[in-house]
């Protein structure tokens, strides 16, 4: 059952998981060409850190658009169908969306281990500065468990229907709405600070998408 | 102002006798005892001062934990806790030197911190708004200790008077990030165990072309030079050296190094690193270290520094190395406990996704 | 006999405008059950509430003995599903697809599901997508086929599929029904098609059943007649009036439901005769039955 649900959603998925994978075995490498470079001098090693750094943002956002894209190609024969197939079939709903879940989660591990490839080659390739190391796989973890988050996150997202986005979203605009009342009347009320702050920091759902994503550090 | 003069006078007196047929270094040791004399006479009588003139007004408090001695008026300040926070870490870079605070007294004026009320008259203490915590009293107590303040020589190297290191750990770490990061052989060298690297990195012993100690190749002096001068050598008679230096020209750029003002050329290592090995001096010398060390007026630097350790200053740099190479800061990634949190909020949301419902078609 | 389905009191609605009341219907075990309705009669919604793609208001379902959507994994693992609409995954090839049902149920017969595709003469490397028309409805009857159900529920599977592949889909199903005495439950609105091989039919329109009566009744039993003398008010007959119209003179044409020969015996009183009984084909009937259904009863 998991293997032909795997290849239905690898016919969904495949251009984006092959381009992730690509992207994800690609970005580790571009980061350190600074310091892969023949000439490059060992001195420069707050010239890398930067470079790294700033290569870094990157990782992130490839988490996140994976995840998102994953989860949308997971649901996508299901949606276009309007679930009438998929809900005919004799298995527990639970376990359809597990089956679905699943897929979605391994057909992701292309993704993260072209990271941790492609975190390791350039660990290995780089003449890192003294004092510098390399963190191919505390990045290649941290971003598997970014992908995760956001695949779930949106997966959740996708399942429910369209009374359920509606609740959500109208919970979303809820907050906006008592936040903009709160400036025209004036009242010390930071709402969607305060939000940010719970989701953006841990143990919040998002919070490990923020901080620094560096491959190499001191 | 009467107390003043009565301390000026005997020192004036002193200060003409000894200058009689004394060679340079001593007379600049003197000299810099006297000046710490008088900028404590100076303190101590605009301290007393002040207060006197404001205990007629207000009640006035004094506040003593070990040898910290804080005078102010009554206030809602917690002076004390911060006092208590304060005293063990000046008691361990001073020692026993930290005694002179019980002459040496911290003036504090609390005031309102509505900037809008009318201040009381100008006194000679430390205004602070009532409305500080405690970790913010204390470390205006760490950076203000009125102790004794050190001879110029050492200040000059140091970069400021010798205080207590409020963050030990953060410092020692941003020490080895510099250390790590700096585009300096010496640095680089120090960070890899060469120890004359770090003397140099340190500036322990000044002497010679600091041009030549402190950046060794020609892409050193070339990188300080176009990414630190540009803006300063943009100009005027240097123009056409700045760009001999920017077309690769060392020569120009040793010349535009050199002819900078005494101080003007940056140190491979900036002034954290060099408060820390005092600390580790200090620390390593027992109670009596900071006596030694401001005692020993006239040695080169890292005489005094391994005079105030007590050890070689071989040794010394060692220790100070192994320290820093053992504050190497984590680097920001997942906390052990964020794997966890992050799997958690995976299993969460696929239960929500678990959860949808199969009454979907409609 | 057994029901293989049965629904009692069920009700749903869909929105201010549909409405299914009171819902009660019986598909005897082994049966072929035409489900006949015009466009938005509430087959399709039936269908649905059957097999717990909607949930209803109110009612009790059972499938094969069990309960609705208590044991719906349990029931659906047993029921072939042919939907209106084909929903199938459209990038999967037509033997990706077979593969991919066939995962999920545990009685599904792969050699005969090898001789479905060559007799239904589908392309095993075609995309589901790419299929036309008459080759989706082949496709889903095969996988609904293949998966050797107890039940079978078609929803219109015929409908529009040209008479020859139409031919092809019927023939394939009646020869699993004859092999393994399965029931159907089938719906559509090609009356002519249910009239040949049903042996059940219910007749639904705005979510309410009119009638669930064995074919062969549905057939004979809704006649017209030509009347005369007749009085009117009729005392109660052993026959439903479902409606009576005036002819030239004093005669009348009667469209009765029930009608058997000796109930001819009623018009025997004075001044009253029987003219003529008028069979009528399924559609006649089913188009008079839902008339009636509309119109003022008489």
């Amino acid at each position: 059952m998991f293997r032909v649900m795997l290849y239905s959603q690898w016919k969904w998925s495949r251009l984006i998981v092959l381009l992730g994978s690509v992207a994800g075995f690609a970005l580790p490498i571009i980061s350190v060409q600074g310091a892969a470079r023949a000439d490059s001098s060992p001195l420069q090693a707050a010239e890398l850190l930067r470079t790294v750094q700033s290569w870094g943002v990157l990782y992130p956002v490839l988490a996140a658009t994976l995840g998102l894209l994953v989860a949308i190609a997971s649901w996508t024969p299901d949606h276009r169908g309007r679930h009438v197939y998929a809900l005919v079939l004799p298995v527990p709903r639970w376990r359809y969306v597990l089956l679905r879940f699943g897929a979605g989660a391994l057909l992701l591990a292309a993704p993260i281990t072209a990271v941790l490839v492609g975190a390791l080659l350039a660990s290995w390739s780089a003449a890192i500065p003294a004092g510098l190391q390399g963190y191919p796989v505390a990045l290649a973890v941290r971003f598997a468990l970014a992908v995760l988050v956001a695949f779930a996150v949106f997966f959740a997202v996708s399942a429910g229907t369209a009374r359920t986005a509606g609740i959500v979203l109208a919970l979303i605009g809820g907050v906006m709405l008592v936040q903009v009342i709160a400036n025209v009347a004036r009242v010390d009320l930071d709402l969607v600070g305060k939000l940010q702050l719970v989701v953006l920091n841990w143990p919040g759902p998002l919070a490990i998408f923020t901080g620094r994503w560096m491959l190499i550090d001191v | 102002m009467c107390r003043k003069r009565w301390v000026l006078l005997p020192l004036g007196l002193a200060c003409a006798r000894g200058l009689i047929g004394q060679e340079l270094p001593r007379l600049q040791a003197r000299a810099d005892s006297l000046a710490r004399e008088w900028r404590h006479a100076a303190a101590v009588a605009d301290a007393i001062d002040s207060l006197e003139r404001a205990r007629v007004f207000v009640g006035h408090d004094t506040i003593r934990v070990g040898a910290l001695t804080i005078v102010t008026n009554a206030s809602p300040l917690p002076l004390r806790e911060a006092a208590v926070r304060a005293w063990p870490l000046i008691d361990s870079v001073y020692g026993d030197d930290a005694r002179q605070l019980e002459e040496r007294p911290y003036a504090i004026v609390p005031v309102d911190p509505d900037t809008t009320v009318e201040r009381p008259p100008r006194h000679n203490g430390t205004e602070i708004p009532w409305d500080q915590d405690v970790a913010s009293l204390t470390l205006l107590l760490l950076s203000t200790v009125p102790v004794a303040p050190a001879d110029t020589a050492l200040q000059r190297w140091l970069g400021g008077e010798v205080r207590p290191l409020i963050h030990a750990d953060v410092e020692r770490a941003g020490v080895y990030v510099r250390l790590v990061t700096a585009p300096f052989e010496a640095s680089r060298r120090c960070l890899i165990g060469d120890i004359s690297a770090c003397r140099d990195a340190l500036d322990l012993f000044g002497r010679g072309d600091p041009v030549a100690r402190w950046y060794r190749s020609a892409r050193e002096r070339r990188s300080v030079v176009l990414n630190t001068f540009t803006g300063y050598f943009d100009r005027g008679t240097h123009l056409a050296t700045l760009q001999a230096c920017a077309n690769g020209s060392d020569s120009a750029c040793t010349q535009l190094l050199r002819s900078l003002p005494p101080g003007g050329l940056p140190r491979p290592l900036t002034h954290d690193a060099r408060t820390t090995l005092v600390d580790v001096a200090l620390h390593l010398g027992g109670r009596d270290a900071y006596h030694r060390l401001a005692a020993s007026v006239g040695l080169p630097i890292a005489d005094r520094l391994a005079a105030a350790g007590g050890i070689a200053i071989d040794s010394l740099l060692s220790r100070w190395r192994a320290e820093i190479l053992a504050s190497r800061p984590t680097p920001v990634s997942l906390p052990p406990w964020g794997l966890w949190i992050a799997l958690g909020w995976t299993i969460l949301f696929a239960v929500f996704g678990l959860r949808s419902s199969r009454w979907r078609v409609n | 006999m057994t029901n293989a389905i049965e629904i009692h009191n069920l009700r749903y609605r869909a929105g201010k405008a549909f409405e299914i009341r009171d819902l009660e219907l019986h598909v005897p075990h082994g049966a072929i059950y035409g489900f006949l309705g015009p466009n938005g009669s509430g087959k399709t919604t039936t269908m649905r509430l059957m097999l717990g793609l909607l949930r209803p208001l109110a009612g009790r379902i059972t499938v094969l003995g069990d309960e609705i959507p208590r044991d719906v994994a349990h029931i659906l693992g047993r029921v072939g599903f042919v939907p209106e609409q084909p929903h199938l995954d459209p990038i999967l090839t037509v033997r990706e697809t077979l593969a991919f049902h066939a995962a999920f149920y545990s009685t599904w017969d792969w050699s005969w599901a090898e001789r479905l595709l060559r007799q239904f003469d589908l392309q095993d490397r075609q995309p589901f997508g790419r299929l036309s028309k008459g080759q989706k409805g082949k496709l889903m009857m095969l996988l609904a086929l293949a998966q050797r159900p107890e039940l079978l529920v078609l929803d219109e599977p015929t409908d529009g599929l040209d008479p020859v592949v139409r031919r092809e889909v019927l023939s394939a199903l009646l020869d699993y029904v004859s092999q393994r005495q399965a029931t159907v439950f089938i719906s559509s609105h090609l009356v002519h098609e249910l009239e040949r091989f049903c042996d059940w039919v219910g007749v639904m329109d705005d979510g309410r059943l009119i009638t669930e009566v064995p074919m062969e009744r549905f057939k004979n039993g809704i006649k017209r007649l030509r009347v005369s003398g007749a009085p009117r008010t009729p005392a109660d007959g052993p026959f439903v009036v479902l409606a009576r119209e005036p002819t030239n003179g004093s005669g009348e044409t009667w469209l009765v439901r029930d009608w058997e020969p000796r109930m001819a015996s009623y018009f025997d009183g004075p001044g009253v005769s029987l003219h003529e009984v008028i069979d009528l084909d399924l559609e006649d009937g089913f188009v008079e039955l839902l008339r009636t259904f509309r119109g003022p009863r008489a």
